[in-house]
């Protein structure tokens, strides 16, 4: 088992930096000059002296790699450089909305997870035409739904309507747990249908594939009840597709934060996203980014290990 | 093999007449099981044979109502000490499967659950039954493996299903059909996924444990070697009925059904004619939604007359077992 | 007990009796809908000019914000356009922008996954680790990073959105390929001494075409669902340019003074992309009757 885990942690440090190199010559290689935007957009008139004094401050007159070792030593230092817009650090900038996106990321998991597993386990002990077609339905509605049209819908049925939770902005959790999770309520929710939508799209083939599994047949021919099967010997097995999917599913989940954050204005990393993208803001957009793909990888590093300690047929030889 | 003397005192198996359905969407259903009889009796060796599309796996599905979803028992009943196992409610059938009526499948390799240790799998069918504490079903469960020939139980107890042979696989599988010490163990083709040496073991293995325990054994195989070496009776299925049924050594040496006698005229032997073409039975097996009228086989029948095509011959006895033929006796052919 | 079994009896009689793929297809119920609902889609959004009641630009102050009604189907919007036009023209230009974007997407990836399926050994290999490494990303952060590079605009989403998807798209193909090169059928061919190119070009690129065609179907849907997303924010299609996602971005500003606003653009995006992943899914299932 450790051996398992530390071949996948040396195996996510390289990608890592794999990564990291990519998305810095990513932001180099785009067109549009960074220092142009800086300067307010199209002022033509700037001399020569003004612009080469600005690419100086920014470091853009220094050689590709050494800019990469610059910034590549400013991350490990924690300093991410700082906006090309605004006074603060980039540092800064995420520090005060991480919070926000967490909260609603992790609530959104829950609110999924909670609608997706009992749903697929009961499609799969009570197998009868309307539940399956229920079921299919919200699968296939979910996923197909535009997240900012599920939301646009809460606010207008939750929020406004029957006025129950708040649809604007964000309360800090360290101020106020109960406030913030109410302020957050709404947007989890419809992040989290899209979350239990794509979940629910692989958990249930897979609970059917295993269902027509020689050892559910062999469980069932020793004469355990339906519901034991299911829970103790379906779900186990089916769960392994779907938590090696889980990578595509938290891929939704980012996706779909930037949106839902824009529609419920919340301050949170998503909509730092979006401003710094209009602006042309790469300070803050190539960080961003990096913390994306560092999120990736740890999620794919975490994913591996919980499969690890599932399926032994990863930690152990198999004999023939 | 270990000689075959019968042991048998009571019947405790009766199925009789047994019909299965299979609803298929916009068409009418199909019968791929029309009728089937048999007893099988404590200590008693019987086996099923018969080619893929017979019905015998169908049939033995049904016995322990395992039947895939558009499947159904349409008719019959199948006696087991008294109850119907047709009709009971799924509950009740539940506390027999694994209980009273345990079946082995032919897939060894997957039919253990992967993610759990096998020691917990047999227990499991232990605890489902008796109402023992943990402690006491783990050293059953070690007795019945170390019975089944595992090697060291008690060390393999909390090993993986991938960490064993296909041999190994199936011994467990057995151990956990047996744990329980039901009446009659179903057996559907146990060895055909294993090489011969480790199929020879295992047949070697269910011999042994049948006549220690007494048990009745319903051996299905489309292997008619096998099928001679381990059981007393034989059963012979085609088109979904039973064509012939008596003792092993009459129906396999002497058969009266000329399905039976094609089969055994297409069995390459060691001690005929190398040159000899293999005598194939021309022809293919039914459809079961292409069942031919009157009697099954007649298409593929050499002897075959209009009443064969018209009329499903009636089971008769003759010469000491019973057959579905008109024309069951060499005179009586053209 | 598990319903596998519900899916594979029929295909397989439909099959043995040799009825062929698009009539299997047609015989769903559920693609049979979905089929004739795009087909619906697509004839009136890209006729807007034909279909439409109205002028899109047409102003009308005295009914603004006016409820759905017999003269305007969807209401009006706060400069009092019949919504209903708008929500033709708007989809005139998504569709196009998606099938534009798709078949973009189709063509890059063809050709990167056959390449890579066709060279083994490490140019395959780096081929398919870029694409991998692509598609961890949520298409949404790429396709923000994207317009943050090119600017957002119509002919720039197409671009964009067909790169954004032709990582997937080589996967399948590649794969695709890769399965009918491990064909049996291949093998016999070669060893009867067809030339590789010959056997390629005329057997094996031919028999990836269903499954590539699946593919497109739900590569448009996911385009359309991520331009609207992109438009929905102002990154994706410009003013004076409307596409669904830009409908529904006024209607959210409109929120308070009129439901119908954002909800009708909603409702169309959402049928659109469930007809085409309905119709991706059953071909899928009809090619491979093992998939449930």
């Amino acid at each position: 088992m450790f051996r398992y885990v530390f071949t996948r942690v040396v195996t996510s440090l390289a990608l890592l930096v794999l990564g990291s190199i990519l998305v810095f010559c990513l932001m180099r290689v785009i067109p549009g000059d960074p220092t142009i935007t800086k300067l307010g957009g199209s002022i033509r008139e700037v001399d020569e002296a003004t612009l080469a004094e600005i690419r100086g401050d920014l470091g853009l007159d220094k050689s590709l790699p050494e800019q990469y070792l610059e910034w590549v030593g400013g991350v490990v230092r924690g300093d991410f450089g700082s906006s090309y817009f605004s006074q603060f650090s980039v540092t800064t900038l995420i520090t005060q909305r991480f919070g926000a996106t967490l909260l609603l990321a992790i609530m959104a998991m829950l609110i999924g997870a909670l609608i997706a597993v009992p749903a697929s386990i009961a499609g799969a002990i009570w197998p009868n035409r309307p539940l399956e077609a229920a079921l299919s339905g919200f699968a296939a509605v979910g996923i197909a739904i535009p997240t900012f049209v599920i939301g646009i819908c809460l606010i207008i049925v939750l929020g406004v309507e029957l006025e129950w939770l708040p649809t604007q902005g964000y309360v800090s959790f360290q101020s106020d747990p109960l406030g913030s999770i109410r302020s957050t309520l709404l947007p989890a929710i419809t992040l989290g249908i899209g979350v239990a939508a794509a979940t629910m799209r692989i958990l249930r083939p897979s609970l059917i594939d295993v269902g027509s599994a020689s050892f559910v047949r062999t469980a069932t021919g020793k004469g355990l009840r339906r519901r034991h099967v299911v829970v103790r010997h379906e779900l186990p097995n089916a769960a392994i597709p779907a938590i090696t999917a889980a990578g595509i599913i938290v891929a939704h989940l980012v996706g779909g934060a930037v949106i839902v954050e824009y529609v419920f204005a919340r301050p949170g990393l998503g909509t730092l996203l979006v401003d710094s993208v209009y602006q042309r803001d790469y300070g803050v957009l190539q960080t961003l980014v990096l913390v994306a793909v560092a999120a990736f990888i740890a999620t794919s590093l975490v994913v591996d290990v919980i499969l690890g300690l599932i399926d032994p047929r990863l930690r152990t030889k198999a004999v023939t | 093999m270990t000689n075959l003397t019968a042991t048998r005192t009571g019947v405790v198996l009766t199925v009789s007449d047994l019909v299965v359905e299979i609803a298929v969407p916009r068409r009418p259903p199909i019968r791929p099981v029309r009728g089937v009889s048999f007893e099988v009796s404590q200590g008693q060796r019987l086996g099923i044979v018969g080619e893929s599309g017979s019905g015998k796996s169908l049939t033995a599905l049904s016995l322990m109502r395992l039947l895939p979803p558009r499947a159904r028992i349409a008719g019959g009943e199948v006696l087991l000490r008294g109850s119907d196992l047709a009709r009971l409610s799924e509950r009740r059938m539940a506390r027999v499967r694994g209980g009273r009526l345990s079946m082995i499948y032919q897939d060894p390799m997957s039919s253990l659950n992967p993610l759990q240790p096998i020691g917990r799998q047999v227990g499991e069918a232990i605890v489902a039954h008796e109402s023992v504490g943990r402690r006491e079903a783990r050293d059953r469960t070690v007795e019945v493996l170390r019975d089944v020939g595992l090697p060291q139980p008690e060390r393999r107890f909390d090993d993986y299903p991938h960490q064993f042979s296909g041999g190994m696989r199936q011994r467990v599988m057995i151990a956990m059909a047996i744990c329980t010490n039901p009446d009659v163990l179903i057996a559907d083709e146990p060895t055909t996924a294993l090489d011969v040496t480790t199929q020879a073991r295992i047949m070697e293995l269910l011999g042994r444990i049948v006549e220690e325990r007494r048990m009745g054994v319903i051996l299905i195989t489309h292997d008619l070697g096998l099928a001679s070496s381990f059981c007393e009776d034989i059963h012979v299925m085609y088109g979904g009925r039973i064509v012939e049924s008596g003792p092993a050594p009459a129906v396999l040496n002497t058969p009266v059904h000329p399905y039976s006698e094609a089969l055994l005229e297409s069995i390459c032997r060691l001690d005929r004619d190398v040159h000899r073409p293999i005598a194939a039975i021309s022809g293919q097996p039914p459809l079961p939604h292409q069942l031919p009228s009157g009697c099954p086989f007649h298409p593929r029948c050499a002897y075959a007359q209009d009443v064969c095509v018209e009329v499903p011959p009636p089971p008769i006895p003759v010469d000491g077992r019973v057959t579905e033929c008109h024309f069951p006796l060499e005179e009586a052919r053209p | 007990m598990s319903t596998a079994a519900s899916a594979a009896p029929t295909e397989g009689i439909e099959r043995a009796r040799g009825d062929s793929a698009p009539r299997r297809l047609l015989r769903r119920p559920a693609a049979a809908v979905a089929g004739l609902v795009i087909a619906i889609l697509v004839a009136v959004t890209v006729g807007a000019p034909v279909f439409a009641p109205y002028e899109p630009t047409t102003l009308d102050f005295l009914n603004l914000f006016t409820p759905p009604s017999r003269e305007h189907l969807f209401g009006t919007d706060e400069l009092g356009r019949d919504l209903f036009t708008r929500v033709l023209y708007g989809g005139r230009t998504s569709m196009i922008v998606a099938f534009t974007a798709t078949l973009i997407a189709m063509a890059i990836g063809v050709v990167w996954g056959f390449a890579s399926a066709l060279r083994e050994g490490w140019i395959g290999e780096i081929l398919m680790r870029v694409a991998d490494t692509m598609m961890a990303m949520p298409v949404i952060l790429l396709g923000l990073v994207l317009v943050a590079a090119f600017g957002a605009s119509t002919a720039s989403m197409i671009v964009i959105l067909g790169l954004l998807f032709a990582p997937a798209t080589a996967r399948i193909a590649r794969s695709a390929l890769i399965g009918e090169l491990r064909s049996e059928y291949y093998l016999a061919a070669l060893s009867v001494g067809a030339s590789r190119a010959r056997i390629v070009a005329r057997e094996l690129l031919p028999n990836t075409t269903p499954v590539l065609l699946a593919r497109a179907t739900l590569v448009m849907a996911e385009v359309i669902f991520v331009e609207a997303s992109l438009s929905f924010v102002g990154l994706g299609v410009q003013p004076p340019d409307t596409s669904w996602g830009t409908l529904l971005q006024q209607g959210y500003a409109n929120l308070y003074r009129s439901y119908a606003y954002p909800i009708f653009p909603g409702l169309v995006i959402l049928v659109a992309v469930l007809a085409l992943n309905t119709l991706g899914d059953n071909v899928q299932k009809v090619l491979d009757p093992s998939r449930s």
